[in-house]
């Protein structure tokens, strides 16, 4: 598209040095100084002591925990959103539809501190709803229910990675041409058969790629989780958190593996929504 | 046949009670724990009743009054906007570059621009406390600044690089230079006047999410700089109608920046929404 430029390369380069300097400064040296430290002793030789030291109960029960975590908000999220999505995407009136569309791009904002308190003050003990269930209904659940535990936290992670699946996922439904229904109805197709053999495998590296970038945004949370559960659920993000403040002394060598495993499996769920989205951007490309 | 199909679809601009159904679910969902919020903190005592007992604005002056309310509220403007200013000098300059003169560049680019997404942000902490751990930098509001500059360029770059790709800067640029302006004319008078609502749009996302930023600044400078959503945290553990006040305000900032990003990508050149946001 752009004809290369006329000078030579190196004052090319220079524009967008200081941009790669500070990348370089504040992003990629120090996150590869991590990833090496974690697999050094004091002295510098090479080890995996950090790495095998992290197979005690609570190092595990933190990892289990975050991606169960991740996990389950990231399939509720998926499923629902891509309901709510495609409910939105066929509404009738063009305004509701905006309307809905600006809700969700305004709530994906509405995450951390702020919402998990929202949460505590519909659902915890002394919440709102749960106020409503106890008082009309009778039903009173707490103690099984709580806010502050792991089913709590699937409510809060949920508010924001529904928004974020409904986002992604209209231009999806979008993707999907009129015609193609048209001419599988022709063809004698029930929604049933378009929906099997045509939608869903249009739909397909949207779904994966939108599920994969739940699965992260969920996994590399904290703030929500902080807020709401402090240290009684141990989550990976809240682990690491703790041998930075000191709260929880933990080796520092333990602090940077868990690090390095927590930047593997968020960066891989990233890379995945990476190659998904170039595959989904296919259909969607005018 | 065709009548069916057709009859088939007028009847389906009529949306059914389960369409209903699942939109009311959607907007109870996201609007109810805002609401909620909104009224706990104008409520006098909402612990035993379905409707609040009374209504007051006390927990408002009380939260004015805290010494940390003005401190916090401060940090926080100046970590935004500063991540800001830093933001527009290293990634805008940056990418116009690529776009007119290295378009080779992109595929780097758009990997160190995807890369933030994949860092979660207690790892990014670790990783720049760790490094710098000498004064004056070491757990300063420098290097939380830095972080959340890292932390939001793909919002910068995803606002900045539509709105450029948006216009033929290539074009422009040309035919500024055959009238005989230079490369700082150009930027000023003709670039950067036609890619401002994507210059825009970026720098009020990179505001509304540094300033609602917990983790970096809980992890980086911690309670030697406190900035607003460390003494909103604090108070859900102290006193919850004061911390129903503050999330209001934070609520209420993060509200009204949506609407102007909205209102900006509505006007004019329609600048593609920027990527929904990551980490929360």
């Amino acid at each position: 598209m752009a004809k290369p430029g006329k000078r030579n390369s190196v004052s090319d380069w220079l524009g967008i040095l200081p941009f790669l300097l500070f990348c370089l400064a504040f992003e990629i040296i120090p996150i590869l100084i991590m990833v090496r430290d974690s697999l050094v002793d004091s002295t510098g030789n090479l080890t995996l002591a950090n790495y095998t030291s992290l197979g005690i109960p609570l190092y595990i029960n933190s990892f289990i925990n975050s991606i169960k975590l991740s996990g389950s908000t990231a399939l509720i999220g998926t499923l629902l959103g891509t309901l709510i999505g495609y409910v939105i995407y066929r509404w009738p009136s063009e305004n509701t539809r905006e309307a809905l569309i600006s809700l969700s791009d305004v709530t994906t904002n509405f995450a951390g501190a702020p919402l998990a308190f929202a949460f505590i003050i519909v659902l915890g003990s002394t919440g709102i709803v749960t106020q409503f269930l106890l008082q009309y209904l009778n039903l009173d659940i707490y103690p099984a229910f709580s806010i502050y535990s792991f089913t709590g936290l699937v409510f809060a992670y949920v508010y924001f990675q529904l928004p974020l699946m409904i986002l992604l996922i209209i231009p999806a439904f979008a993707g999907i041409r009129r015609e193609w229904v048209e001419s599988a109805q022709n063809l004698g197709a029930n929604s049933y058969h378009f929906w099997r053999r045509i939608g869903l495998p249009i739909l397909m590296p949207s779904l994966v790629g939108g599920m994969m970038l739940l699965f992260a945004n969920a996994f590399g949370a904290y703030a929500t989780a902080y807020t709401l559960t402090g240290s009684n659920l141990s989550l990976a993000t809240i682990q690491i958190g703790f041998t930075i403040t000191g709260e929880v002394r933990h080796d520092p060598g333990i602090g940077l593996a868990m690090a390095f495993i927590s930047l593997f499996i968020m960066g891989s769920c990233i890379a995945i929504y990476q190659v998904a989205t170039r595959r989904a951007h296919q259909w969607s490309a005018r | 046949m065709k009548a069916a199909i057709t009859a088939k679809r007028s009847a389906s601009r009529q949306a059914s009670i389960g369409q209903y159904l699942v939109l009311s679910f959607f907007i109870f969902y996201m609007l109810f724990p805002i609401a909620a919020t909104y009224l706990f903190s104008v409520a006098t005592r909402w612990d035993r009743s379905i409707l609040p007992e009374g209504y007051t604005l006390e927990w408002y002056q009380t939260a004015f009054k805290n010494i940390y309310f003005g401190i916090t509220l401060r940090n926080s403007m100046i970590v935004s906007l500063s991540s800001v200013l830093l933001s527009l000098i290293v990634v805008v300059p940056a990418v116009y570059w690529v776009h007119t003169r290295l378009p080779k560049v992109k595929p780097l680019l758009d990997l160190l621009m995807i890369l933030p997404f994949g860092i979660p942000g207690v790892v990014l902490a670790l990783a720049l406390v760790q490094v710098y751990n000498f004064n004056p930098i070491s757990r300063s509001p420098y290097l939380l600044i830095c972080a959340t500059v890292v932390f939001t360029m793909p919002f910068m770059y995803r606002s900045v690089s539509n709105a450029i790709e948006a216009i033929d800067t290539h074009t422009l640029t040309e035919a500024a230079q055959s009238l005989g302006a230079g490369i700082g004319p150009i930027l000023m008078k003709v670039i950067i006047p036609n890619i401002l609502p994507g210059i825009l749009s970026g720098s009020l996302l990179v505001f509304a999410t540094v300033f609602a930023e917990f983790t970096l600044a809980k992890l980086i400078t911690g309670a030697g700089f406190k900035t607003f959503p460390l003494l909103l945290v604090e108070y859900t553990r102290k006193n919850g109608s004061i911390a129903a006040a503050l999330s209001v305000i934070s609520f209420t900032i993060a509200w009204i920046t949506s609407l102007l990003i909205l209102s900006i990508s509505r006007r004019g050149q329609r600048v593609r929404k920027p990527a929904p946001q990551v980490h929360s």
